[in-house]
């Protein structure tokens, strides 16, 4: 062995080991999840409401409106905790002026923000407008720190709750906040089932598809600007088709005989990761989204499906039932290093990587053969089931921010969609309507 | 002595960036041997692609879709802070991309444009044919056959429905047959269509050993999206578990 070889493999070892950690800690951000962690007491004093005429969107209820969508925002947040402040009597302070004597009182029961505005209509425009500012009093520099003017018609009185949301988690974390974010999935219409898009806490929903029968599986693209998913054409086959929520504009991405399902967008977009079985079985393949050239991963005679990116964008988390039942393994993005992640239990299906890379969220079969929320390290070192009780849980996908999970699951009966956090506390159903709603996927934050 | 270290430094730095394009290839390389890797597969100009319709014959992978690639950055939609002094921020809605509908235009209210574009009579034309394969299969007299739990195995009484089957696609030689392979609700929707599928090629593959011509047969799996019933009862799972047969009609 030359001195140079010597040398290069010393060199190569430690490079290597460099590279394993900074690509562990690239993964690995703050979890807010996490039980030390302390959330900052706020308390909304109200949403006054202001001047403009009566109309039929009812002045009175308007700013207790926004004051209900705002305190849901925040109490979903999970960066703050939404004190009650009506025992404490905090009067609202005038725009500009000193914090309103009675803070004090809310500061010294351990209120670190206080919240407020007014919203009113606009009696000048038809039609007509609304108004809504917002203030926040920070108690650690004991002033009022600023606040938010927003105006628009009628239809957006709940963003503009979720605007002011995401902007006080934004000031207190530098993070985007979910309160924008929405979630795509499947909704029974009739005999078919379409595609449609709904704000994060279940309100406003809309029909994106309307092809009279089969459409599934959507995921977004990480500009929030696409919908990749699973179409039937004909009844007879399946394709991978995009399209184009601002303009309803389609495309067939991959139509290649057999099964073609589980499309999911890599987090710089430039790949596409999908299972199909047109050479045979359902494999593994990535399609290039700009040189449009289609690179298998996996070649084994068992079903690999459901590929979920890590958010490095280097390896991936899919489902194969090579082994028997499906099983979860990880790889890395060109289909090399595949090692088996899952072991307990004889079927583990449908996982998704945590945007912060910490957690792996699946569908695990419990010793009663029931279908729950399982999670688990990417390491394989920890588990633990997130779920329980009655019902077939499915398709869980998770919030931009890491701290909340949304799924489908026939517990009340028919399949319905609900959002847990990832500690399992907060479950809340968010559909109400409909026979059958499923495949929830969030969106990116914006 | 003191001072060689530094005189190294220039050197072992060299050596690192002369050897790093060495270990990446090495990583590769190695990582490759775990798994009997294929030469990257690449097909295009198979489909005209560019709209939905454009996508005809063997299939393919489309040449012709948008970049998907993310830009990042600041969008019109940014969140612009807590102001002391704020300005008025106008809200459109959907329409200036809070919902992710953005970038195009912006003028009031888009529930129209949101919904994809397909042709209206679809649904009524589907339902049309749906009807008309279910009216002509009942005529045919052909049978289902029905699978166990988590199982894709043809059971005793699989094997001779499909006799009676086999006999009539025989003596019916210009038809087309679709083999469906339906699944109960539990398990996950993903991998219920890979299982949909193993049942439906297990039929295929039975009628072709009783000798029908595999050209006149097609599968095509729906997992649990279209079941037959919806009751949370072996009953009903065990009806929904099944390789459905169906006389196709249209294309």
């Amino acid at each position: 062995m030359t001195f140079r070889t010597v040398l290069m493999a010393g060199v190569c070892a430690s490079l290597g080991l460099v590279w394993i950690i900074e690509s562990g800690a690239a993964d690995v951000f703050l979890e807010a999840t996490r039980s030390e962690f302390q959330k900052i007491p706020l308390g909304v004093v109200g949403i006054d409401n202001v001047g403009g005429p009566e109309s039929p969107e009812g002045r009175a209820k308007l700013g207790s409106r926004i004051e209900d969508v705002l305190k849901a925002d925040v109490r979903r947040s999970l960066v703050f905790s939404l004190v009650d402040l009506a025992p404490l009597k905090i009067k609202a302070s005038h725009p500009g002026a000193e914090p309103d004597p009675s803070f004090k009182h809310a500061t010294e029961n351990g209120v670190s923000v206080i919240v407020w505005g007014r919203a009113g209509l606009k009696a000048d425009t038809k039609p007509p407008d609304v108004n809504m500012d917002g203030y926040v009093y920070d108690a650690g520099s004991d002033e009022v720190v600023g606040g938010k003017r927003y105006a628009g018609s009628t239809s957006v009185i709940r963003l503009m709750a979720h605007r002011f949301a995401d902007e006080l988690v934004f000031r207190y974390t530098g993070e985007p906040g979910i309160a924008r974010t929405k979630i795509a999935y499947v909704s029974q219409q009739g005999t078919a089932r379409e595609l449609f898009v709904m704000d994060y806490d279940g309100f406003e929903s809309r029909q994106v598809t309307a092809d009279g029968f089969l459409n599934l599986m959507p995921h977004w693209s990480p500009d929030r600007r696409f919908l990749v998913f699973t179409a039937y054409r004909n009844r007879n086959t399946q394709e991978i088709d995009m399209i184009e929520l601002a303009t309803g504009k389609r495309w067939t991405l991959v139509s290649q005989g057999g099964l073609n399902i589980t499309p999911a967008l890599s987090p710089d977009g430039h790949f596409l990761a999908y299972s199909s079985s047109h050479e045979g079985n359902a494999e593994l393949y990535r399609l290039d989204t700009r040189t449009k050239a289609v690179h298998r991963l996996t070649t084994n005679a068992g079903g690999d499906l459901s590929p979920s990116w890590a958010p490095s964008g280097r390896e991936m988390v899919f489902a194969s039932d090579r082994s028997g039942g499906p099983q979860l393994f990880l790889m890395s993005a060109d289909g090399s290093n595949v090692r088996r992640l899952t072991f307990d239990g004889d079927y583990n299906a449908a996982p998704a990587w945590s945007p912060r890379g910490n957690w792996i969220a699946y569908v695990c079969r419990t010793p009663k053969k029931e279908y729950k929320l399982c999670l688990i390290t990417p390491d394989g070192q920890k588990r633990r089931q997130l779920t329980a009780g009655p019902g077939v849980d499915d398709s869980p996908s998770w919030s931009p921010d890491g701290r909340h999970l949304v799924f489908s699951s026939t517990a009340d009966g028919k399949s319905q969609i609900y959002m847990i956090n990832a500690d399992g506390k907060d479950l809340e159903r968010i559909t109400f309507t409909g026979t059958h709603n499923s495949a929830p996927t969030w969106s990116p934050a914006s | 002595m003191k001072k060689r270290p530094t005189i190294y430094l220039p050197l072992i730095f060299g050596i690192l960036i002369a050897v790093m394009p060495a270990c990446s290839k090495k990583a590769l390389q190695s990582g490759s041997d775990a798994q009997t890797f294929q030469e990257p597969t690449t097909k295009s100009g198979i489909t005209r692609g560019g709209n939905r319709e454009g996508t005809r014959g063997g299939g393919g992978v489309s040449p012709n879709f948008p970049d998907t690639a993310f830009s990042g950055g600041e969008n019109s939609n940014s969140l612009r802070g807590i102001d002391r002094d704020p300005s008025e921020e106008r809200l459109n809605g959907d329409a200036d991309g809070d919902g992710g509908f953005g970038g195009n235009g912006g003028s009031g209210n888009n529930r129209d444009r949101l919904m994809a574009k397909s042709d209206p009579g679809a649904a009524t034309r589907q339902m049309a044919e749906i009807r008309s394969e279910q009216l002509a299969s009942a005529a045919a007299g052909l049978r289902d056959v029905f699978f166990t739990y988590d199982s894709f195995s043809i059971t005793e009484e699989g094997r001779h429905a499909l006799s009676t089957n086999a006999e009539w696609i025989k003596s019916n030689p210009n038809t087309q047959l679709k083999i469906e392979g339906h699944c109960d609700e539990r398990g996950t929707s993903a991998y219920n269509l890979v299982l949909g599928e193993k049942r439906a090629k297990a039929v295929r593959n039975y009628l072709v050993e009783l000798g029908v011509a595999p050209n006149h047969l097609s599968v095509v799996s729906y997992g649990k999206e279209r079941p037959f019933c919806t009751e949370h009862t072996e009953a009903c799972y065990s009806q929904n578990r099944r390789g459905h047969l169906v006389v196709r009609i249209g294309e």
